[in-house]
């Protein structure tokens, strides 16, 4: 007797040293809404790309109403009964819907020579009367709302007899008024007997559409528990765990207000975002991924154009706002992809770090190759850079030593606002505590500093005051003993009003 | 070739000239071509050949220098033949009804420039791809050159212009010391000065460049004019040695240009390039050409034999950087 339409038992999963996932058991009923609960970096990715094919587990098994399936690409999920809808949809914007229905598996005649459109236009009409019955299926799919894509992902996954149904951050793009329509939908899909997991952060749509939750943390699977059972605190508490303690962290602040920021919007993704940060402190901004902060830091840097707003260096408003303009008045940002935002790789060390502070080492045109080597030499020797080799190409060098060097480039510039967005990302342990201290080191020397980071104990250990943002705007400001896993899981995730 | 400096902190900087590997490569290349050419024509290694190898390669060393830094910032510029054309036929007419000499030259070269500026403007401002943006100036300029002409040349340049061009300095034919010195020029832009660096910033990555605080704009107009003037410069070489414009001159030019840069190690992807390397590429096509045409060889093997050349380099680019 089959008690579960899906089990994943003892599945495991490293990238390297990281573990990723580790024992991880996930099962889920026959027409039975299962939400995924847990942090950014909690496992929820790698655990639903191993169930579709994407990635493959490192030990574990994984079984199907009650048989076991090998599930070794998203062709193999697909044929056991497993469908995935991303949170970014996969669609190939020009062709129709019905195309975009039977992509990779269309309907031929002549022996696969010929694509049969219009059985395929059949077939998708059939199915998509019972869903949505306004959609034409021989349309572009880039003409539909976005909303009207995700119901065609879902046929896609019906075409395919999906028993399984798995959606990520489903509801991103969609009005309450869609939601409601997906919330309908669901209940007939659960009504079929389709199994459906649901990984939301919005607790008010897991407390309305989901059965049973299963929550990680960390890599590992810490419970799971009947909605109807619980309230939302107490899964929030499960999702971060206990308290973690502040290891002895130095304030260095000072009264002296370096940077502020006024009714800084561009358009939904920042709204009217103000703040100030004084000489000397460190100021963290968590949240969720999406909820606007590397848009944030980017508003102030110049990046991104913003909408509306201002930001002042030490009392002077920042004119003509660009990448330029920003690094004139004193503010640096070292992106959150160095790869794609902060280096030069085949470029050296000293020219990466140059690079916007090329004038200071330009005499009559020229470069002054000797002045510019001392210089780097001394900031990067001053960042503990080791090896201490500025010639070589940044891109031979560790992610710890390159993010160095992109710290180093602002010093360079004598920055008076460090701004960081995830700045330990992709670095090993032991490289990590040394940009820990590196940004002590700039908050001693009288820099106001701004961090982005999803890592909460990253967070918590070297702010002085947190932001928390959701959906573009900052919801609250924490300081002192506040700083807490669960004031900022609660500010960053929970829902005052679904219509707000 | 690029200079290095001690990295050992505390020593004296010490300046070493350091070859860059790839382009002691294409050295190889060429000193194999020109021994192999030297042992199947006794007239090939003489002093009148090698200038005139040269000469002949003159102008592709323009637009090929120009060409070579557009490539490492990341861009192409497809319409440097006809914005040769237009500055030859502009030019021309200044000269043929009797506008001073210098006058003349700046005008031409600031044809050139606006061609140039017309594209990069394109190319940064509106964010418009390189390769459709310089394919449609190709068009356009030469539409221009064919209208303004009526699709006639234009002669009568006068004696004094063209004594310039085809007069020697210190013996050695006046376009090869031209070449010389712009070589020289965009050696120390590329190796010593911020723009260099920008250029190379940018072709490397873009978006990295952009948030360092590069003026990737204001860079990328900037090789798009140079490379517009360069081939204006070209342009007046040309019609001084032949005393007559023609609106169709430039027909394949950037073809040759481009061979010679990939030959000189630049690559398409942007971020990497030498004009050392450049210059050689452009000597080996030079050679080529030559030594094929002493020996009798037809003219459309000389076209294989291009072709061939630049698809070894790349092989021998692949095998040896494995990129």
């Amino acid at each position: 007797m089959e008690q579960f339409r899906l089990t994943m038992r003892g599945i495991s999963k490293s990238y390297g040293n990281a573990a990723a996932l580790q024992e991880v058991d996930f099962s889920v009923r026959p027409g039975e809404v299962h939400a995924l609960i847990g942090e950014n970096g909690a496992g929820k990715s790698t655990l639903l790309n191993i169930l579709s094919g994407v990635r493959g587990a490192d030990s574990g098994e994984i079984s199907v109403d009650g048989s076991p399936v090998q599930i070794r690409s998203p062709l193999s999920a697909r044929q056991a009964g497993i469908a995935m809808i991303h949170q970014e949809l996969q669609h190939v914007p020009e062709l129709s819907v019905a195309q975009n229905m039977f992509l990779g598996r269309p309907l031929t005649r002549a022996g696969g020579w010929w694509v049969d459109k219009k059985a395929q236009l059949a077939r998708a009409t059939l199915i998509l009367k019972t869903l949505d019955p306004t959609i034409d299926p021989d349309t572009p799919i880039r003409n539909l709302k976005v909303s009207q894509q995700q119901i065609v992902e879902i046929a896609r996954a019906l075409l395919d007899n999906a028993r399984i149904i798995a959606m990520d951050e489903p509801t991103s793009s969609l009005t309450p008024r869609e939601f409601d329509r997906l919330a309908a939908l669901i209940g007939d899909l659960k009504a079929t007997g389709v199994s459906l997991i649901y990984v939301s952060h919005k607790m008010n749509e897991i407390f309305r559409v989901c059965d049973r939750a299963t929550i990680m943390r960390d890599g590992r699977q810490v419970g799971v528990v009947n909605i109807r059972d619980e309230d939302e605190e107490s899964i929030v508490a499960r999702m971060v765990g206990r308290k973690i303690d502040k290891p002895d962290h130095q304030a260095f602040v000072s009264d002296r207000e370096v940077l502020r920021v006024e009714d800084l919007t561009r358009g939904s993704e920042v709204v009217s975002a103000s703040f100030s940060v004084r000489a000397g402190e460190v100021l963290g901004v968590a949240g969720l991924v999406g909820a606007g902060r590397t848009e944030l830091l980017k508003l102030i840097a110049g990046i991104d154009r913003r909408t509306r707003g201002t930001v002042s260096v030490n009392g002077r408003a920042v004119r003509n706002y660009s990448v330029r303009a920003a690094i004139q008045a004193g503010i640096g940002l070292v992106p959150e992809d160095r790869k794609k935002e902060g280096i030069i790789k085949a470029r050296a060390v000293k020219m990466n770090m140059a690079l916007p502070s090329m004038h200071r080492f330009t005499a009559a045109g020229l470069i002054s190759q000797s002045r510019l080597g001392r210089e780097a030499l001394r900031v990067m020797g001053d960042l503990r850079l080791r090896p201490l080799d500025i010639e070589k190409p940044i891109g031979t060098l560790s992610g710890g030593n390159q993010q160095k060097v992109i710290i180093g480039r602002w010093v360079a510039a004598d920055a008076e606002v460090f701004l960081f967005d995830e700045p330990t990302r992709g670095i090993d342990i032991g490289a990590k505590s040394e940009i820990y201290h590196l940004i002590e080191k700039l908050a001693q020397a009288g820099k106001a500093i701004v961090v982005v980071s999803s890592e909460m104990t990253e967070i918590i250990r070297i702010s002085d005051r947190v932001l928390v943002m959701r959906e573009g705007r900052i919801t609250r400001e924490l300081t002192g003993s506040a700083i807490t896993e669960e004031n900022i899981a609660r500010y960053a995730i929970k829902d005052i009003d679904p219509g707000a | 070739m690029t200079t290095q400096t001690s990295t050992r902190p505390g020593s004296r900087p010490a300046l070493r000239l350091k070859f860059n590997l790839r382009d002691a490569g294409t050295l190889i290349g060429l000193f194999i071509i020109m021994v192999t050419f030297s042992f199947l024509s006794p007239v090939f290694f003489t002093v009148p050949n090698l200038l005139n190898i040269l000469q002949q390669s003159s102008i592709n060393a323009l637009i090929a220098l120009g060409m070579t830094m557009v490539i490492i910032s990341g861009g192409i510029d497809l319409s440097v033949g006809p914005a040769a054309a237009l500055s030859a036929v502009l030019g021309a007419t200044l000269l043929a009804s009797g506008v001073p000499v210098p006058l003349a030259i700046l005008a031409t070269l600031g044809v050139g420039a606006l061609c140039g500026l017309f594209s990069g403007t394109l190319i940064a401002y509106a964010g418009l791809q390189p390769f459709i943006v310089t394919l449609g100036g190709l068009s356009l300029f030469r539409a221009i050159a064919l209208i303004y002409t009526g699709g006639n040349p234009i002669f009568g340049i006068p004696l004094t212009f063209r004594s310039l061009i085809n007069s020697d300095i210190l013996g050695i034919p006046t376009p090869i010391v031209i070449v010389a010195v712009i070589a020289l020029l965009l050696w120390t832009v590329m190796n010593k000065t911020p723009l260099g660096e920008y250029i190379l910033a940018i072709g490397g990555n873009e978006e990295a460049a952009r948030v360092a605080g590069v003026p990737v704009k204001r860079t990328k107009v900037t090789v798009y004019v140079l490379s517009g003037l360069l081939a204006s410069l070209a342009s007046l070489i040309l019609i001084g040695r032949l005393g007559a414009a023609e609106p169709t001159i430039g027909s394949l030019w950037e073809l040759d240009a481009i061979a010679a840069a990939a030959i000189g190690g630049a690559s398409l992807m942007g971020g990497k390039g030498s004009i050392f390397g450049t210059l050689i590429g452009v000597i080996i096509l030079g050679v080529l050409r030559n030594g094929l045409t002493l020996l009798n060889i037809q003219a459309f093997y000389q076209l294989l034999a291009t072709g061939l050349i630049i698809i070894i380099a790349m092989l021998i680019d692949r095998a040896t950087r494995g990129k």
